[in-house]
Order: C-alpha cells, then structure tokens, then sequence
C-alpha cells in the first residue's frame, strides 16, 4: 500500500502535459535584471556598482541579515543600473541590471559534466559553499539552505526527506531533473545527510512519475555500489494526492509524524528539502558552482504539444524574453501563473524576471479559471472533508466575516496552509481562502503581539525585581554617611 | 490578450458545483421514480409532476417577488424538494393537498430560512408531516390505483407496518423477504422497491455526493436494536430484515437523512446523527401511536445538528 498523508487532500487533475519534453537550455538573454530578494527573509545588499564588469557567478549582493542569501550574476558583461523594478507581483525591490558581454565565468566553478561522488568529510565547509553559493529551497518557500541544515541546539535531525512529490498539477520541472539529473541529486541528499548527521535519507515521489521513480531508485542503486556515504537512501513512492508536497503532509506520509501547530519539521527530526535544492547543493559543493539557473515548465491545454517546455533557465531572465522564446502568449490564455494551479502566483507584470524559486509559467484559458458566481453554502462539509490540516473553512469563514478573532484563533485559523483544498473543492464557488486568508494574518499578529507584550512584561518584572534587590542597598548607603 | 486576469491562488476549481450534485440526487431518484410510475400509472405521474412544478415555480416566485434576489431554480434542489415529496405521498393523493405540501415544504420550511443551506429541517419532509398530520385520511388511502404493468395491483389497502400496528405480527403471515426487496406491497410510491433506492445509494456513493456514515450508521442502529427486541421476544417485536426493508426507512435513510444541509457536516458527528435516527424509529414503530416513525426521527435529529457540529469537531492536523 503506497503511502500519502492522514488528513484531507484533493485530487485535482495532474495535467502533466510536457512531463515529457526533454529539459532544453534556454538561451541567454541580452539584459537581465536580478533580484536581491529571491529569498525568504532579509533583502541582500548589492556589493557591485554601476559601470562594474561582472564574470557569470561573481557575488553581486550579500545577506543582511541570519536569513538571507547571497546573490551571483547569472551572466557576464556590465552593471547597468541598480534600482527598484517591478517583480511580478508588482512590488517594487532592488533589482540589478546587468548587459551581457560574452559567457566568461568566475574562476573556480568547475563547468565539466564529470560526476563528483565523494563526499567531502568537513561538515563546516560544506555549509560554507552552501551559503556562499547562494542556495535557497527550491520547492516554493526559498528558505536559505544553509539555515535549514543547522538544527538548533537540542534538535537532532532523525530523517532527511527529499521532496520530489511535485503534487501540483502541469508541473514537469523536478519529474525532469528527477530524469536527467537523478545521480547529482542523489549526491547533494548524500551531502546534506551527511551534514546532518548520518541521518537516513528518503525520496518521496508521487506514483503518476513512473519514469522519474526508475531512473532515481537505479542512481541510488549505483550509487550506493560504487561509492562511500550513500547507505541509508531510498526512494519511496507516495500517492497521488495533493498537496502531498506540503512540508506538514510529506513528513506526515513519510514518518507518520506530525510536526505540532506553530512547530517546525525538525521539533519532529524532520529536515525536508526539494530535489532541485539537492541538484543546487550537488553543484554548489562538488562543483563549486553558485544558484544562477533552474528549470522551469512552460506550460498550460492551450499550447500544442511543441510549444510546451522544460527549460534550463538563467536567473534573472525577464519572463517576457521567455515568452519570446515560446513564440507568444497563446491566443486563449486569460492569465499567467508563476508555480501551480493550486498555489502559484497570478502574475501581474510581464516584465518581471525571473527568480531561484521560478518553476513555471502557466497558461490558464478563461474556462478553466474565471470564477463562477458563488452561491450559498449547502453544508456539504466538503471544504472540511478537503482541508489537509483538518480545519473547518465554512466555519473559519464565517468567523472572519464577522471578525470574530478569539473564535479564529481557538479554529487554529493560523494552522492554514494556504493550499486551495477548500477554495477548489466548494460546489458554491465561496473564496473560502480568500477570507481564510487574511484573517489568517491578522490571527497570528495577534499572537506575535502577545507573545511580544509577554515577553516584554517579562522583561519589565526582572527589571523591576532587579530594583528592589538594589533598593536596600541605597538605602543603606546614607546610613553610612 | 491586451490584459491579465489576476486572482489570488488557487487558479483551478473543481467541476463539481452545487447544480451538479443536486443533479446526481435526483439522478439517483430516477430508479425509484420509474418503479413507482410502472406500479402506480397516471396517477403517480400527475402528482410527481405537479409536486415538482410547484415547488420549482413556489421557489421562483418566492426569491423574484419577495426576497427580491436572483432566483435560485437553477441549482436543482427544489426539483430534489418536489420528487422527494412526491415520493412521499400516496398515489392517490389529491392534488390541492399536493400543492399544499409544496407550499409547506418551499414556502415555509426552505425559503423562510434564507433558502438553499439556511433551513434547519429537511424541506420534502416538513412537507409530509404537515399533511400527516393535517389529512391523516388522505395520507394513508392505499386505494388501489392502475398502473402500467397488467395483471399487478401495486396496493392492497394498508401497508404491512399499518397492518402490524392493528393486527399484530401475525398479520404478517406469508410475506416473503425476496417480495420487500423488488418490490413492497403498498406505502408511499417512493417505498416500493429496496432494489431501486439501493442502484440510487451506489449511485451517490459513486459519484461522491453523499458518504455512508449516515445511511448505514442508521441501518446498523435498527438492524441491532430491533435484532435484540426480537430475540426478547419474537411473538412481539417484528425481525431486523423486515424492520430495514418496510416503510420510508430505506428512502428516507439513503435520501433524506443524508440531505446535506440538515445533517452535520463531519463524519463523526453523521454517525451520531445516524444512530439518533435509526433509535428513534424503531422507538416510534415498537412504542408509538404511527406505525411509522422515519420522518419523525429525521426531523428530531436535524434539531439537534447544531449541537452535533458544535461538539463534533474534525481532528486537526498534529494537535
């Protein structure tokens, strides 16, 4: 019995149309414009100037802070300006434009395609070239690695999970590298298991990737026969059910654990990384070579068989040179996704570029995305029957239009994943997450002020104790005189 | 395309709607229905017709000229109301009394609430209880009526639970449990044949319009207790088998029970409901004045679903 996660899920058609097509390089663009927030967490610092001559892979912006990430030039040529641009949201970050001269790249990054199976034994130098080589997670969160591969002290990590579940529907792009690329992966989960300990390593993957599964259990076969450090790795095959790619629900199907509400995968000895994270952390310690590409799927039904794509992108290139690239925004499509169906981005602003976590640029046709006119809930309980944290949406919903916060937060409102199970599943077409989701932010501002105005009456208590301690003291002293 | 369409995530939707549920019902309702043509004729056809007319057009003119809002006719569910409440009544039954009921059930149990979602009580049912109650003549004429098939008269002038409840169980002498399953002697055109509710359960199983917690929740609950009463005493109490396939018990369990609006939303809290209902009738048949007790039960226990979903909480994730 294949494995998937306890509570709720939806099954949405996977549409893998172009898991099929062959991953192509895309080619390099003239101008590209690279974020300094491609990260979850603090915006980077630009380290580079305008005029500047720049080789591909130079560090261009440096992290402000504990989280955050160092950014490399995709491309080689000269700094042109720097300043806010568009993302694709429509918000406005520092991003650095650069015209490109040439292909020459920075010295040290090894560009041959010999695979590095030995691990190197220094643990703190690993992590080094992880930072320093700018990887973050690719899976959609962009959470620095490094971070992750450093439990706190106390924790101790009991299991690595490698995400290659790829559960949103049209999404190729990790089935692709899972295909292509499975021993580099397989080398960056030996690395990070390592990092961490010895700790065992699993592969997750949805069964609808048959191809994917064969060529990653035959890497890690291979591996693990003519090669030290690679004991410990399997591959399992999960269910197809979304959102299996969760991080909650894939270490649920994996270790049937269940990380606590508020709590973090490693409170449950968790550490999950997607598998492009792993091909990235392969070319960042064997290779030496930074996060300047990824890959991502165009796609979407009304683009025919030829126009749909795997591409091996540089990061930083304008959505719209892709656009070129594919011959044009088909005539149906109403709107652009960046990621899934289920969870991606509506984008906004063509001009946008692209960034590490970019996966996709989906096609949607008016029929397939137009929402339809909501009706009145009909108590079919079928968004809770959905729901993967096993929350009540009808009844969140109706807490947030009545502003009702207590109540929200006693519904574990700040439990919401954001996954779209609910919104997807209602027969009345009710924005369920729409609602859900803002009062989600507001829920957990209130507990983050709370958790503040606590620890601050801590503080204030000690302090006022520390004064009363000293009090007698200056008491005393006159006495003295 | 000059501009794009943005909306927050997800980008997808499933094709299920409410329109196409309530579809599935009465798709579901069909088997039922034919049998009920076949064995009843014309007369069966005349008030399956005017019950559905007059809920649909009720409910048409109730949102259009009195609540003042888009009319809600085109999701289905007041065509579920009008067969659901055809079903329920005899064949012979007269037609004001038909558009009586239908006032009732659209009128007064669905649209004084708000409408679709917003009832407590299931609207077909407050429909045949108000006439049960107010044409008890009416609502129990089993008079013979003809029907399609030559050579078969569908009623024979009481129905066997009517029949245990004057003469006692030894009016039951000679029925046969293979004649209940394809088709029962007398009762409401809906009660005829268990095989044709049970093709419209698999239907909606299926298809994933209902799940079984509550339809079998309740079977299980009368197939026990009645099975404990009967070993108690045999001469007394009527046997589990007989007890699941007489009277509005299958209809009602697989149709009415499970109608989303008026039972609770989690599976735990279906049960509870289920077992609630399956108690109550069989109290009702045993103890009761009636000798049916389905409808009842049903609108007992949907007075309880706010308490049953305020205290049946789903299970969340890692809590």
């Amino acid at each position: 019995m294949k494995k998937t996660f306890s509570i709720g899920g939806v099954h949405p058609n996977d549409s893998k149309i172009s898991s099929g097509c062959r991953i192509e390089v895309l080619p390099v663009p003239g101008t590209v414009y690279v974020s300094m927030l491609q990260h979850l967490g603090a915006m980077a610092n630009p380290v580079v100037a305008v005029g500047d001559k720049v080789k591909v892979g130079q560090v261009i912006g440096e992290p402000s802070g504990f989280i955050s990430a160092f950014v490399h030039s995709p491309v080689s040529g000269t700094v042109k300006s720097i300043g806010p641009r568009k993302d694709l949201a429509g918000w406005n970050i520092t991003h650095v434009e650069i015209e490109v001269e040439g292909d020459e790249w920075a010295e040290g990054i090894d560009l041959s395609d010999t695979l590095v199976t030995e691990i190197p034994q220094d643990t703190k130098a690993i992590l080094d070239k992880i930072k320093l080589n700018g990887v973050v997670g690719l899976g959609g969160a962009t959470f620095p690695a490094h971070v992750k591969l450093c439990p706190p002290p106390g924790k101790k990590a009991e299991c690595l999970i490698l995400n290659g579940a790829e559960c949103e529907p049209y999404l190729t792009s990790d089935n692709r590298i899972m295909i292509e690329r499975s021993k580099e992966i397989v080398v960056g989960a030996a690395i990070m298991k390592y990092v961490l300990g010895g700790c065992p390593a699993v592969i997750g993957i949805e069964e609808n990737k048959p191809e994917a599964i064969a060529a990653m259990k035959a890497a890690v076969a291979e591996l693990q026969a003519n090669a030290k450090g690679y004991d410990g790795i399997s591959v399992m095959v999960l269910k197809k059910k979304y959102p299996q790619g969760g991080e909650k629900q894939l270490i649920d199907a994996v270790m049937h654990r269940q990380v606590k509400s508020m709590g973090l995968p490693i409170d449950v000895g968790a550490v999950v990384q997607n598998v492009a994270t792993s091909l990235a952390v392969y070319e960042a310690v064997q290779k030496n070579k930074p996060l300047i590409t990824n890959t991502l799927t165009v796609t979407g039904d009304c683009l025919p068989m030829e126009r749909q794509h795997n591409y091996l992108f540089r990061i930083g290139t304008p959505l719209s040179f892709i656009i070129d690239q594919m011959g044009g925004i088909p005539e149906a499509a109403v709107k652009v996704v960046s990621g899934g169906p289920m969870m991606g981005k509506a984008i906004v602003n063509l001009d946008a570029t692209t960034v590490k976590g970019s996966s996709s640029l989906l096609f949607l046709t008016a029929a397939q995305t137009v929402r339809k006119e909501q009706g009145n809930c009909i108590r079919c309980g079928k968004c809770a029957e959905a729901c993967p944290m096993g929350l009540e949406p009808f009844l969140l919903n109706k807490l947030a239009k009545n502003r009702m916060m207590d109540e929200l937060e006693e519904n574990a409102v700040h439990d919401c994943i954001e996954c779209g199970c609910c919104l997807y599943t209602c027969p009345a077409n009710i924005p369920l997450l729409d609602v859900i989701r803002i009062a989600k932010g507001d829920v957990i501002k209130i507990i983050r002020g709370r958790q503040a105005a606590a620890r601050a009456a801590a503080e204030a208590a000690k302090a006022a104790e520390a004064a009363k301690a000293a009090e007698p003291a200056k008491v005393a002293e006159p006495a003295k005189k | 395309m000059n501009k794009l369409l943005i909306s927050p995530s997800p980008h997808i939707h499933t094709r299920t709607s409410t329109a196409s549920l309530m579809r599935d019902v009465v798709i579901a309702l069909l088997p039922t229905v034919i049998v009920s043509i076949l064995f009843h004729g014309w007369s069966e056809i005349i008030v399956l017709g005017v019950s559905i007319l007059s809920c649909v057009l009720l409910e048409y003119l109730i949102t259009r000229f009195l609540l003042k809002k888009p009319s809600t006719i085109c999701d289905w569910s007041a065509v579920v109301t009008g067969v659901l409440l055809a079903l329920n009544l005899p064949a012979t039954s007269p037609l004001w009394m038909v558009i009586i009921g239908a006032i009732v059930a659209i009128g007064v149990a669905k649209m004084t609430f708000g409408g679709l979602g917003q009832n407590l009580f299931n609207p077909a049912l407050v429909g045949r209880v108000f006439l049960l109650i107010s044409f008890p003549v009416a609502m129990t004429n089993w008079a013979p009526v003809k029907g399609f098939i030559p050579g078969v008269d569908a009623s024979t002038g009481s129905t066997l639970l009517g029949m245990v409840k004057e003469g006692g169980i030894e009016a039951l002498e000679g029925t046969s449990y293979l004649n209940l399953l394809f088709l029962n002697i007398g009762g409401s055109a809906g009660e005829l044949s268990a095989i044709a509710i049970l093709a419209g359960f698999i239907y909606l199983l299926a298809r994933k319009v209902i799940r079984p917690h509550i339809t079998l929740s309740i079977w299980l609950t009368v197939f026990v207790f009645s099975g404990i009463m009967w070993l108690i005493d045999p001469s007394q109490y009527t046997d589990p088998v007989f007890n699941l396939l007489t009277g509005g018990l299958l209809l009602g369990s697989v149709f009415m029970a499970t109608d989303y609006v008026t039972s609770p939303m989690s599976a735990k809290g279906g049960i509870i409901f289920g077992v609630g209902i399956g108690l109550i009738t069989m109290l009702i048949r045993y103890f009761g004045a009636y000798p049916e007790g389905m409808s009842f039960a049903i609108l007992i226990m949907n007075a309880t679903v706010p308490l049953i979903n305020k205290f049946c909480k789903s299970k969340k994730f890692g809590r």
